[in-house]
């Protein structure tokens, strides 16, 4: 496999959460701002370069048959760490995160990478993908993101964006508006593919 | 066998390895971790404790140990006398973890000021309702002779309907402080005095 094509199947062909259908969980939960999504989808991709790197690098060592119990105690380590480092430098970030940042350990995705991909492909290669797979988390996150806080408290970044007329949509920043909005997202996804003639559709 | 010797060494050694690393990063980051809980966390209960700007009373600080266990320690002063405590002590028991509380304790008239809740992991909507003002004002203005208790044990205290053990671990670290000020002020009095000279 080419650098080119394990860089850029993250941002469509493989893009999570939409095209994966993993992640769900902190694509829902954290997304109220873009701030949070954004925070969340650099932490994550963190934890996914470097959860690819160290497995790569132990993929000759480590027995198959131990191999999920080592893969959980590399993530689980680096997690830790990443929620360590938010503690000390971006407070207020990790408290609005809060339970979300150390749930990253089980995160489908990273999880995911590390046995289809990371066990199997050299170190670089394995970066690559990590890399490639966590920008894409990032930027859907950022994505639903923004169409919610834009639209649940008319904001970006905490910037108001409309006159003080505005009555913000507020539904979008509550639980249901994240499946509202993720709903959508997917469904506008899988027309555009359909449209394209790719085989893969979410159904 | 010893292929089985092999699965466990490796993993141990991984684990050994991760914990290694995890220590280094803990023991490093430790200073400024509790730096940044001074200001985005006790910084604003001490302003709602005393009423004063958090950055007159956080350099207040004195660290108190015993039984293994250091609580933090805020003090105001009127000149040479000691007029109120913010003392931070783990409620033990609760529903996901310690329920970290911060009392704030007038030493003139040796009653409660306030409780704050500095820091809790429990159920959303449910255990962290500890946190809502109509909980914690249960124990402003009590004496800090008695012990504290739950309505259901024979106290006075109002538990959080559905959130039993949530209330308990309350309760409990707020009889730590107690017990601590009834105990040990001579103790943390002099310790301040130090702090002070």
């Amino acid at each position: 496999m080419s650098y080119k094509k394990v860089l850029l199947h993250g941002l469509w062909q493989d893009l999570p959460p939409f095209r994966l259908v993993l992640g769900l969980c902190p694509a829902l939960a954290v997304t109220a701002s873009i701030e949070n999504g954004l925070g969340m989808g650099l932490a994550a991709t963190f934890v996914l370069i470097f959860s690819n790197m160290l497995i790569s690098m132990l993929r000759n060592i480590i027995p198959d048959q131990v191999r999920i119990a080592c893969f959980i105690v590399l993530i689980a380590t680096l997690v830790v760490i990443v929620e360590m480092v938010m503690k000390a430098y971006f407070f207020p970030l990790s408290q609005q995160l809060g339970i979300y940042i150390p749930l990253i350990v089980v995160n489908c995705i990273i999880l995911g990478r590390a046995e289809a991909f990371a066990s199997r492909n050299p170190v670089l290669l394995s970066m690559a993908d990590g890399l490639s797979i966590g920008i894409g988390f990032t930027l859907s996150l950022s994505l639903v993101g923004s169409i919610r806080e834009i639209l649940g408290a008319g904001t970006w970044f905490g910037i108001p964006l409309f006159g003080s007329n505005f009555e913000p949509f507020e539904f979008m920043i509550k639980a249901p508006g994240a499946f509202l909005c993720l709903g959508i997202l997917l469904g506008l996804m899988n027309a555009y593919s359909r449209k394209r003639g790719e085989s893969i559709i979410q159904t | 066998m010893r292929e089985i010797s092999k699965l466990v060494l490796v993993l141990s050694l991984i684990c050994g390895i991760s914990a290694a690393a995890l220590t280094i990063v803990r023991v490093s980051l430790e200073e400024r971790i509790d730096m940044q809980n001074d200001f985005y966390v006790r910084g604003p209960a001490l302003e709602q404790l005393f009423q004063k700007p958090a950055n007159d009373v956080l350099k207040n600080k004195i660290a108190f140990a015993i039984d293994d266990i250091t609580y933090p320690i805020f003090y105001m002063t009127d000149g040479d006398m000691i007029t109120g405590l913010a003392i931070e002590a783990p409620g033990r028991g609760g529903y996901a973890g310690d329920i970290i509380i911060m009392m704030g304790i007038d030493t003139e008239a040796e009653k409660i000021i306030g409780l704050e809740i500095i820091q809790h992991s429990e159920t959303p909507g449910v255990g962290s309702k500890v946190e809502k003002v109509s909980f914690r004002k249960q124990w402003c203005n009590l004496g800090i002779s008695e012990s504290f208790e739950l309505r259901t044990h024979g106290g006075i205290i109002d538990a959080i309907s559905g959130a039993t053990y949530s209330s308990n671990a309350v309760v409990d670290g707020t009889n730590r402080v107690k017990s601590i000020i009834n105990d040990h002020l001579d103790e943390i009095e002099s310790l301040i005095q130090a702090n002070l000279d």
